[in-house]
């Protein structure tokens, strides 16, 4: 769980500001995300519904809808800057060099189309590869996502299939042409909480074996745990903390990631469970200084006017928070969330992870 | 499948038969007799014409006949008044392929155009283009079809003299289709604005579903995502529209074959109404509930070949 | 990414005195959501006015209704005021008569350019050709002739603009807006009573169709089951059959009249509206607060109107709107076919087909009543387009 310093990252995205245009107003999606991806690790975005981490990585792909634009910041990957490519440059990324694993299977395949079809169809089309060749690949991709009896599902449609089943298939199809990147765009959310562990699983395995650079999009911190090397937390359309795994989980510092670790439900924690007051702000409108301010029991009076910059709490963590400025009042985290990191190292300790 | 296909005609005929009932006794329980306006006819001799055509003889039994005969030997009966003493399918047969032209090479040239238009709006959706169609279809759906077929045939037929103000009768080929031209483009606008409107909406919705999006993240253009998962998903929902399309132009078709002279099914069942002719009447009705059922068959049909839900699930989703 | 750095200048400035907790001992309440709330109906009714499409089109129907209900009485005409000697009249409107439309002028073909006694046709008495020397039929009349060259049985043909309300022998103030029909009656008149019969049509067969609509499909979706198989079975039966055989036999067998003509129109026109109510009351019967309400012990007839209709307004107001074209469409269809409302009444649908019946002649005895009845169509279906983005606004430009 070592961070990569020494590596370059193969993704760099820097201060990247994505607004939309809605009915009401431009919405402020994404106001100055900065992260690195390095290769062969798993990066976790977490944060709530709407706080702009699958726009994020919807502008890394090129697939914003019509209506969202990238109005600042860089997206470096190979020495270029995605964030000016047009569409058609996309098109030599996109599926070949970084993938996207959908919320939803259900929807994410064509009804009417075979699941062969639709495996082998990219493999023809962008990748030039002869279609008995196309075929050999999407029967091999199929075995691997662990899907029985390929060559009979291969004929098959998707409504023919479970929806973990049909998940498996939406990652052998991001997986098809070798990629660099693959974003998971909350891959298990629509599923049994049962399947879910496979498809962590599946996705884990399928990470090992092609080295393999992970976006893992999420809101749930108990995927989170299982997956990620590192871990950026986002609020409102920010990245208020960022550190690997088990900085954020062992030595949070933002109030809001507090939050989020208290609000996380396991078997031990006997008081009730933490829940966060307050709403989401409105982006069409973001509040002035730390948007979390409002929602936060620890806000300082400069939180409410100025946005904290970064504090650097070791190589790898950084929070955005005035908590950790040098001459502000030393905050103890929330006592409910001391005794479950208690627990957890315990746990940790017990079971030699 | 097979299963399906028999559900499907089972249920045609279960509609069929009630059709023709209804269709039988209601004409028959008409007000008023089918010969009143004959003055200086003897009482012996309307007796006659009456046992002639059975009417003497209680309702039902009437009926049985008329459906052995038609079962049997193909027997509908014999004209009334239109044109007594003509078989009613000897009426029938001339004008029932004029009328199938007319409506088949509407329906043609509608769906070509429409989802042509159709796909064109929706890709261009909030661009002049799509405004400028959604005008014309908004037009082309709420304008009769007959105000359409005085206009056309007013100035395009009348002062421009492009094509002919009436069907010539007995012409054929591409003379009898030149003579049909101003009819066939009166009747398809509407059609034409009905499916473009239908594939716009449709389109747009597809272009925004995750597939399309998953479509174009695993490397396909943007017009290979359009053409191989958009077009042909929204395509596929129109075929339901197609019924109560063809339906629409057959009927439109009634008030415009009488408008362009045209001796088809329209012009015989106005006349045949007007003329209290019972067994016209009742085959021109007949004639049109059968296209409509079949036409609903057909595309049930179709449904089962191009949609795998229907195809392997059997139902429709 | 802006990261801390003590000795940054932009960071010595930060006031270190604000660095202190504020909200520590306040408890923080999920805050009111901002702004105003808005009732559905003042919601739709914004986004309906910011349509202006639709807007325009209300109240090209509003004109419409106000001409419907009053247009007959704008001048002394009846509906059946029927004069043999000024028919076919063309359209004289005063204002524009002196701009030259709708002057009550025609264009007459094919008559003799000389004079012939013998017949008593023939426009001039010699060959001058003054107007002031023409026969006495055309005296003071013609405003123009022109010479087509063509002769027939050895006579010079042309053809002449006369003032067709002097030829008839009316004075220059009579005025017949849109001209006259083939039995001398005014078609202002006529065409705004045949628009008052079609909308009455429509308006009663429409309202008919979603009162039997509702309660059909609110009985057929609430209590679901073998009621509501049995129910659905009846529609589909009455659905399979054509709209035009079952309308036609209807027609026949109740004979033409304004009420049959509604209710031919309902036979099958309810049956869209109960399958649409049936589909919202399946989906919101089976909802937490409809459970919650049952739980509680609300009665059904509570539950069906106080917690499910209201759900269903914006779809039953949108679809009322389209019923209500496709009635006066129907109705049209159904006079051209010879089963309209009853002569001397009439209708938009009657005024069509006997004006088509000398459309290259008197080409605005069609024009009137199309114009009115395309308006009418392209209005309703416009607000219904309308209405149904303001009420639904996730289905906007669909």
């Amino acid at each position: 769980m070592e961070a990569n310093l020494n590596k370059e990252p193969i993704l760099k995205v820097n201060d990247l500001v994505v607004n939309f245009n809605a009915y009401a107003g431009t919405v402020q999606a994404v106001r100055g995300v900065s992260f690195e991806l390095y290769e062969g690790e798993t990066l976790a975005i977490v944060g709530e519904s709407g706080s702009g981490k699958s726009v994020t990585t919807k502008a890394v792909l090129g697939i914003l809808p019509k209506n969202g634009r990238i109005d600042g910041g860089e997206i470096w990957y190979h020495g270029e800057d995605m964030a000016k490519y047009t569409e058609k440059d996309f098109y030599n990324i996109r599926g070949k060099k970084i993938s996207l694993v959908f919320q939803d299977p259900l929807s994410a395949l064509n009804p009417i189309m075979k699941i062969g079809k639709q495996i082998m169809e990219a493999l023809i089309l962008s990748l030039k590869m002869p279609k008995a060749e196309a075929k050999a690949r999407a029967l091999e991709l199929m075995k691997a996502v662990g899907i029985p009896e390929a060559e009979v599902r291969f004929e098959q449609y998707p409504f023919q299939f479970s929806g973990g089943m049909r998940q498996r298939i939406v990652i052998a199809i991001a997986l098809a042409s070798d990629p660099e990147i693959l974003v998971c765009d909350e891959p298990t959310t629509a599923l049994d909480v049962t399947i879910q562990a496979q498809i962590l699983d599946l996705i884990n395995e399928m990470k090992a074996k092609s080295n393999v650079s992970v976006i893992f999009i999420t809101h749930d911190m108990g995927v989170v745990a299982n997956m990620a090397d590192r871990i950026c937390v986002m609020y409102a359309g920010r990245i208020v903390e960022v550190g690997t795994a088990d900085e954020i989980f062992y030595e949070p510092a933002h109030p809001y990631t507090w939050a989020l670790l208290s609000s996380m439900p396991d078997l031990d924690t006997k008081e009730k469970l933490f829940a966060i007051p307050g709403a989401p702000p409105n982006m069409i409108t973001p509040p002035q200084g730390d948007a979390f301010a409002p929602r936060n029991k620890y806000a300082l009076a400069l939180d409410f006017e100025e946005a904290p910059p970064y504090f650097k709490l070791s190589e790898t963590h950084y929070a955005a928070s005035w908590l950790c400025h040098p001459d502000a009042p030393k905050v103890e985290m929330p006592e409910i969330l001391k005794n479950r990191i208690k627990r957890m190292k315990e746990a940790e300790e017990k079971h030699g992870k | 499948m097979l299963k399906y296909i028999g559900e499907r005609l089972l249920a045609m005929f279960i509609t069929l038969a009630i059709i023709l009932t209804l269709v039988f006794c209601m004409i028959r329980m008409m007000p008023g007799g089918i010969y009143d306006e004959l003055e200086d006819i003897t009482q012996e001799q309307l007796d006659a014409l009456y046992a002639k055509h059975n009417l003497d003889k209680p309702i039902l039994v009437q009926f049985g006949i008329f459906i052995k005969n038609v079962v049997t030997d193909w027997d509908w009966g014999y004209s009334l008044k239109l044109q007594p003493n003509q078989t009613v399918w000897g009426i029938l047969g001339d004008k029932i392929p004029i009328t199938i032209y007319e409506n088949i090479f509407s329906l043609m040239i509608s769906i070509p155009l429409g989802i042509g238009f159709g796909i064109l709006a929706a890709i261009k959706k909030n661009t002049w283009i799509d405004h400028v169609i959604s005008v014309m279809v908004v037009i082309c759906i709420s304008v009769p079809s007959f105000v359409f077929a005085s206009l056309l045939q007013y100035f395009i037929g009348f002062k421009l003299g492009l094509f002919p103000i009436v069907y010539e009768p007995g012409s054929t080929g591409f003379a009898m289709f030149y003579s049909m031209t101003l009819p066939i483009v009166a009747l398809a606008l509407n059609p034409i604005a009905t499916i473009t409107r239908y594939l716009r909406a449709e389109l747009a919705e597809t272009i925004n579903s995750d597939f399309m999006l998953l479509a174009r993240t695993k490397g396909l253009t943007e017009a290979q995502a359009t053409v191989r998962h958009g077009i042909r998903n929204s395509i596929l929902p129109i075929l339901s529209t197609l019924v109560a399309l063809f339906t629409n132009i057959m009927s439109g078709s009634l008030v415009i074959e009488s408008i362009f002279s045209i001796p088809g099914m329209g012009g015989l069942m106005i006349k045949s109404i007007n003329a209290i002719d019972y067994n016209v009447t009742q085959a021109t009705l007949v004639f049109y509930s059968l296209i409509s059922l079949g036409s609903i068959l057909l595309c049930d049909l179709l449904y089962g070949v191009v949609d795998p839900r229907v195809r392997v699930g059997g139902k429709k989703e | 990414m802006k990261i801390f750095t003590p000795d940054a200048p932009e960071y010595q400035s930060v006031d270190t005195s604000k660095l202190v907790l504020v909200q520590m001992d306040e408890t923080i309440s999920d805050t009111k959501f901002e702004g105003k709330p808005i009732g559905f109906f003042k919601d739709a009714a914004i986004r309906f006015c910011r349509n202006k499409g639709s807007l325009i089109a209300f109240f090209v129907i509003l004109v419409m209704i106000i001409l419907a209900i009053f247009g007959p009485n704008f001048n002394d005409y009846g509906y059946n005021e029927q004069n043999g000697d000024i028919k076919d009249l063309p359209p004289k409107v005063p204002g524009l008569c002196k701009i030259g439309i709708m002057d009550g002028t025609r264009w007459m073909e094919g008559r003799q350019l000389y004079y012939d006694p013998n017949t008593g046709a023939g426009i001039y008495l010699d060959e001058t050709k003054s107007l002031d020397r023409v026969s006495e039929k055309y005296a003071g009349c013609i405003l123009k002739v022109e010479e087509t060259g063509e002769v027939i049985a050895g006579k010079e043909m042309c053809r002449v603009k006369i003032d067709y309300y002097k030829y008839v022998g009316l004075d220059d103030d009579t005025y017949f807006w849109f001209g006259t029909d083939y039995l001398g009656r005014d078609l202002w008149t006529r065409l705004w009573r045949g628009a008052r019969i079609s909308l009455i049509i429509a308006f009663v067969s429409t309202f008919a169709n979603v009162a039997i609509g509702l309660v059909y499909g609110a009985i057929a979706g609430y209590y679901g089951g073998w009621v509501d198989m049995v129910l659905m079975r009846i529609t589909e039966i009455i659905a399979a059959i054509p709209q035009i055989v079952i309308v036609t036999l209807f027609m026949l067998y109740f004979g033409a009249g304004l009420t049959s003509i509604i209710f031919a129109l309902l036979i099958q026109n309810w049956i869209g509206t109960a399958r649409m109510i049936r589909t919202q009351f399946y989906r919101y019967k089976g909802y937490e607060y409809v459970l919650a309400a049952r739980t509680l012990g609300v009665k059904d007839f509570a539950l069906i109107f106080k917690h499910i209709l209201p759900n269903s307004i914006g779809p039953i107001i949108t679809r009322a709107m389209i019923a209500i074209p496709s009635a006066i469409f129907t109705e049209s269809f159904l006079a051209y076919l010879g089963l309209g409302v009853q002569a001397p009444d009439t209708s938009m649908g009657i005024l069509l087909s006997d004006g088509q019946k000398s459309l290259m002649q008197y080409p605005y005895k069609v024009w009137c009543p199309a114009i009115v009845i395309s308006l009418l169509m392209i209005a309703f279906n416009m607000l219904a387009n309308g209405l149904r983005d303001a009420f639904d606004p996730t289905q906007r430009g669909v």
